[in-house]
């Protein structure tokens, strides 16, 4: 479990579970926290495919800066997971390498 | 030192090699360097490595830049076109 | 196109004192802010000031916001600034409509320095203000056991609070060293910055012992002989010889490899290993977040010892461009105290601005000036030892603009 219930400066905190969808895979979250927040907390570390190399990503900056997180939410794409609530019912996708027909080419790769 | 093949510009995935090959091989100003191999140019507009891009590109780490030497220029954030122009 | 007298970017530290101080001074405000939580960098603060007394950043950001609130500030969150532009007022476009004012204040913060390490794209890898934020704000540990590379202030307050979360530090290391780039420094170089961190890390301290570090010469002798488990602090082992020259796994962060460095950040080939982490954070310390400061128009000047580049200020937080005010961490990398202040500072700027002037705010705004001052003076940490000359050499640069524009003009 990588959820902090009980610090021991800042105490409890007890929030309200919803459910999302990770690539159609149902997922708990916690009201109020971010996209990025709930996928870490499911043990979720690669939010997107780099979209030329296939390199997985996952967050770096976490305040919005790096743009490393984005993911399609909800048919939105490049939406940045850090800086998004998570919704119940929530459809996240994560971006995935896309073609590259015309290098080489055109040839088929 | 440095693994030369680091990646520097995270969202173009340009390396160190392919940053000081182009800065030796052109003599080139950070801007140049830049347009020439994408660094910088990616989706976080180069929140992230515009310091290692200027560096790349110049002679020595004690030069004192008076203005700064990569422009910043609207928008700082990537925008949607639905919302552009909008006056909500 | 909405409207206000007073617009603030960034609901940080700086951003909502000045806006309450605005507020108070009857102008109508509007803070803008891309997160979904007021207090910016503040959130993630959690750190012991002495013997059990904590700053706690979410309380303070609490206290802001309520404040800012009962004074009649409007603040839009989830709100994204693309562009501001002078017309005859400031016109703000942002991802939830246009905003035009007469005054416009950027509060916007830093970023983090990224250090470029082989394999830092890998998931698992962040900066370890996103490691902060996760654990203190989301409160999700960024993973069951990490390396930190890279020592700075910032390092050795973070760890101490992934700790408390019950997070495993395996150690904390220096950044492979390359000339080539300005914010890199040799261990040499990080160890004679220790001294700044007296606070955060007293008993590394102790034990390297002051006088080791009187020198550049005693500097190096402490490196060649330092032990080789490293040296603790709250346990966790700091490593200043030893790097990490590589982030293994394939579609995560699986583990590390340790080189052996010397006092000039020269690696040793022959002393390497491997170390097994499910987490590496990168900390290469904070940078002033100018970007929008640029595109208005503002001139800058390179000062280190505040973190960069700098737009031209003065000490009441104006800057040359009409209505374009700065406060916080863009006027150089301090404490979120300092950008407190700095935003109180400004807050009453704009007041006056918009107002006029009175003998009432002229004194509010002598004190709040005097205060930072005060502040700086007590502070317990310096992101930068020099701190206090960067501000010296922009106070003079800003004489220097306003001579020099006089002249200009006649």
């Amino acid at each position: 479990m990588n959820r902090i219930t009980d610090h021991p400066v800042l105490g409890r905190t007890e929030k309200k579970c919803i459910e999302f969808f990770l690539d159609d895979t149902k997922m708990t979250a916690r009201s109020g926290e971010t996209i990025a927040a709930a996928l870490l907390a499911n043990n979720i570390r690669t939010l997107r495919y780099h979209e030329a190399s296939g390199s997985p990503r996952g967050i770096y900056c976490n305040i919005g800066h790096c743009f490393e997180c984005r993911v399609e939410v909800d048919g939105k794409t490049g939406v940045r997971a850090c800086m998004t609530e998570v919704c119940s019912g929530m459809r996240v996708y994560r971006q995935q390498q896309l073609p590259r027909p015309f290098q080489e080419g055109g040839r088929e790769r | 030192m440095m693994d030369r093949e680091t990646i520097i510009c995270r969202c173009e995935e340009v390396t160190y090699e392919e940053l000081i090959t182009t800065a030796d091989s052109y003599h080139c100003s950070a801007r140049e360097l830049k347009l020439r191999t994408r660094a910088g140019m990616g989706i976080c507009g180069g929140r992230t490595c515009r310091f290692l891009i200027e560096d790349a590109a110049e002679e020595s780490k004690e030069k004192v830049y008076e203005n700064i030497p990569l422009k910043y220029q609207p928008p700082v954030r990537p925008m949607r076109f639905d919302e552009g122009g909008k006056n909500k | 196109m909405n409207e206000a007298e007073v617009v603030i970017i960034g609901a940080g530290p700086a951003g909502l004192s000045a806006a309450i101080q605005s507020a108070r001074c009857g102008l109508r405000v509007t803070v803008l802010d891309e997160f979904m939580k007021p207090g910016g960098r503040l959130l993630g603060q959690l750190h012991e000031e002495k013997k059990g007394v904590w700053w706690n950043g979410i309380e303070e950001a609490d206290r802001l916001y309520e404040d800012a609130v009962n004074s009649g500030v409007h603040i839009r969150l989830g709100t994204t600034v693309y562009h501001i532009e002078k017309e005859n007022r400031w016109v703000t476009e942002t991802s939830e409509g246009t905003w035009e004012s007469r005054c416009l204040l950027l509060a916007a913060g830093a970023a983090e320095t990224p250090l470029p390490i082989s394999g830092w794209t890998l998931p698992g890898v962040m900066s370890i203000g996103a490691a902060q934020v996760m654990t203190n704000v989301h409160r999700v540990t960024p993973g069951n056991k990490g390396i930190i590379i890279g020592i700075n202030p910032l390092t050795m307050a973070i760890a101490r609070e992934l700790q408390l979360a019950g997070v495993e530090i395996e150690g904390i290391y220096i950044p492979p060293y390359e000339k080539k780039f300005r914010q890199m420094e040799t261990p040499e170089q990080i160890l004679a910055g220790m001294q700044r961190m007296a606070h955060l890390a007293p008993s590394f301290l102790l034990r390297v012992g002051s006088r080791f570090l009187v020198n550049q010469w005693t500097r190096q002798k402490a490196i060649q002989f330092y032990p080789k488990k490293g040296l603790s602090v709250w346990g966790i082992p700091i490593h200043f010889d030893k790097t990490v020259t590589k982030i293994i796994g394939e579609n995560e962060v699986k583990g590390g490899f340790i080189s052996s460095i010397n006092a000039e950040g020269i690696i040793k080939e022959e002393e390497q290993y491997r170390k097994e982490v499910d987490f590496v954070c990168i900390s290469g310390g904070l940078y002033p977040l100018v970007e929008l400061a640029a595109v208005a128009g503002c001139p800058f000047y390179l000062i280190p010892e505040l973190g960069g580049h700098i737009p031209l200020h003065n000490q009441t937080m104006h800057t040359p461009v009409e209505g374009l005010f700065v406060a916080g961490n863009i006027t150089g990398i301090e404490s979120a105290k300092i950008a407190m202040v700095q935003g109180e500072t400004a807050g009453l700027s704009m007041g006056k601005a918009v107002n006029g002037t009175s003998r009432d705010i002229e004194e509010k705004l002598h004190q709040s000036v005097q205060n930072e001052k005060r502040i700086r003076a007590e502070a317990l940490i310096q992101f930068h030892p020099e701190v206090k000359k960067g501000r010296e050499k922009m106070h003079e640069l800003w004489q220097n603009y306003v001579k020099e524009s006089a002249a200009a003009k006649e």
